[in-house]
């Protein structure tokens, strides 16, 4: 069998000469890739532990956003507004994915449980665009045809009465469906005007610690109760993907603004680990240049040492491009090996750690991220680019 | 593929060349395809100078080679090597075997360099019969005597596609019987192609029927 025209050049081009670099560089490569992948990894995985903790049904978070009552501002409420330039601002956000007021009522609102339970109180409604309502519910509208009122209430409420409230005060605890089994006597007024609903409870929500009504119903009340102007609101609701982003809760701390703080606890923790994910990504791309200024060392000194070889070659009529592509696969399935064994070997830990969370009830995928595969078929690409580049370069050099 | 000359002259023999009266230096030379050229050229004319200006390994000149009408310069290194697998083939003074192949190696390199090579590995074989270096084909090239070496030399610029052979002194290591079988082999080999060559030697000889002689 005669030998092929690669297997005459692998006789004269002896490649076995800067193995020291080689196996340098290799490492190099390797250990920089090890730390590049494991920095992505665990910038994924962190993401997933954040987002397990949280209702996996829901994609994202809805925080209710309202400026600190300071002591220097009591009294004057309209120091707790937001301009429109603030609303602006703060829709323009990158977090911010969805936007909505929360409208107050400018009238007075009084309510009336029925019957004989002799209960009365001044109360007050908000209403928020229906998209950010976690209660899904067919009564929830209302025309001005209707008499009644669907009300939303906060589940908190309803915990407050119930353990806090009916246990000290000997009075009877409720359940949900009693609550929305009674009809209540609402009473509207402005001044002399007054009107009267029945108000229905017809949900409860997590997520907005507010006595709901629709916003057509708002929307009617103010116009004909209030005082005609709109004003401006006190506090907004943010739908956002990630409460934990610390982006967010910067902005809101330095513009002096207020949410649910359980909501965006993660956020300095986040904050440290995607710190120490980036010095872990840092190092691993100082590394990954070092690797490519060996190799570009190693490939030229095989260069150099085969100089008259090579010459020879060209004279003959061998094509500048048959040696560069001669020598670059020498050197791509090194490449390939080495990005193969830093998946192996990130993807052990990736199955270790995941073990070991499971033990502690965190739960990260087993596997490694897309992102990961990713970027080492990326870092691939890029130190062949590079080396295919200094080959060209030194053998047009001699040539 | 057409060769021409315009007042080639090279820098370091300028001023003895400027001395004396040349068929080749100083002129223009147009060398017609397909015909046997041979330049008759005494020791220290630039003999293997103008062999490396023509195959473009060299370039210290002043005039141009014209290759196609265009200079060597004008083309890529790819082209060039193009040019060298498909259109010009070389045997130089020095051999230029690689001593870490054997002897067939050397040849094989050649061979299939081309991604489609010219000749079978049967031919070279049947080469290396008609040249008596049979028996050396699986002798590393280091060990190879002088005659061998220019054997080898020979075919391996016999089993690549040409239109032009170029030769420095292709027989000065032979004896007279291994020449004229090279001679016959050469000749053959350019007349399948329809190629013509260009020799350079220090004497006259009727080894092949040239078309057109020249004193360097």
């Amino acid at each position: 069998m005669m030998p092929s025209f690669y297997q005459l050049l692998k006789k004269i081009i002896q490649t076995g000469i800067g193995k020291a670099r080689l196996f340098m560089a290799a490492g190099g490569l390797g250990i920089a890739m090890i730390l590049l992948l494991i920095a992505i990894q665990a910038h994924t995985d962190f993401d997933q532990l954040l987002h397990n903790q949280r209702n996996a049904n829901e994609s994202a978070d809805f925080l209710v956003i309202n400026k600190k009552i300071t002591n220097a501002m009591m009294g004057q409420n309209a120091k707790s507004e937001f301009t429109p330039a603030e609303i602006a601002d703060l829709r323009q956000q990158p977090f911010t994915e969805a936007f909505g007021f929360i409208t107050s009522n400018q009238y007075k609102v009084t309510a009336a449980a029925p019957g004989e339970l002799h209960f009365y109180t001044d109360m007050f409604f908000e209403s928020v665009p229906d998209s950010f309502i976690d209660v899904k519910n067919d009564e929830w509208k209302w025309t001005p045809a209707d008499n009644t009122i669907p009300i939303i209430l906060p589940n908190d409420f309803l915990n407050l009465y119930n353990f806090g409230f009916a246990l000290s005060q000997d009075l009877p605890q409720i359940s949900q469906e009693t609550v929305k089994a009674l009809p209540m006597k609402v009473t509207i007024s402005q001044g002399l005007m007054t009107q009267e609903f029945t108000g229905r409870i017809v949900g409860f929500s997590d997520r907005i610690s507010s006595f709901l009504v629709p916003g057509s119903f708002m929307d009617w009340a103010n116009s004909k109760f209030g005082s005609g102007q709109v004003a401006a609101p006190s506090r907004v609701i943010i739908k956002t993907k990630d409460p934990s982003n610390p982006l967010l809760s910067k902005y809101l701390e330095e513009k002096g603004y207020t949410t649910n703080q359980d909501k965006i606890k993660y956020s300095k923790t986040k904050l440290i680990v995607q710190m120490i994910v980036s010095v872990i990504g840092f190092f691993g791309l100082v590394l990954l240049a070092f690797a490519l200024v060996v190799f570009s060392m190693f490939i030229q000194l095989v260069i150099a040492s085969c100089k008259k070889e090579i010459q020879l070659l060209v004279t003959l009529g061998t094509a500048p491009r048959q040696l560069q592509r001669y020598l670059m696969r020498q050197f791509v399935p090194l490449y390939i090996t080495i990005g193969i064994v830093a998946l192996l070997l990130v993807a052990a830990l990736q199955w270790l750690a995941s073990a070991k969370l499971a033990g502690h009830d965190m739960f990260i995928s087993q596997w490694l991220s897309v992102g990961t595969a990713c970027a080492a078929l990326l870092v691939i690409v890029l130190v062949y680019i590079v080396n295919r580049s200094s080959v060209s370069r030194y053998i047009n050099a001699i040539s | 593929m057409q060769i021409q000359l315009e007042n080639l002259v090279p820098v370091p023999l300028r001023d003895k060349i400027m001395q004396r009266s040349s068929d080749i230096w100083n002129r223009q030379v147009t060398f017609t395809p397909g015909g046997f050229t041979k330049i008759k050229a005494p020791s220290g004319t630039g003999k293997t100078t103008l062999v490396h200006y023509l195959y473009h390994i060299r370039t210290d000149y002043t005039g141009q080679v014209l290759v196609n009408g265009k200079t060597w310069d004008s083309y890529s290194k790819d082209a060039i090597a193009g040019m060298r697998q498909e259109q010009v083939s070389v045997i130089f003074q020095d051999l230029r075997v690689f001593e870490q192949l054997t002897a067939l190696e050397n040849i094989e390199l050649k061979r299939v360099m081309n991604a489609a090579p010219y000749c079978t590995a049967e031919k070279v074989k049947e080469m290396a019969a008609r040249l008596n270096v049979t028996h050396v084909l699986n002798q590393s090239g280091k060990t190879l005597s002088y005659g061998e070496r220019q054997r080898i030399a020979i075919i391996r610029a016999l089993v690549q596609p040409f239109q032009w052979l170029i030769m420095d002194e292709p027989f000065s290591h032979l004896d007279e019987e291994n020449a004229q079988r090279a001679a016959l082999l050469i000749a053959e080999e350019c007349k399948a192609r329809n190629a013509g060559f260009i020799l350079t030697d220090l004497d006259n000889d009727n080894r092949f029927a040239y078309d057109t002689h020249y004193n360097l």
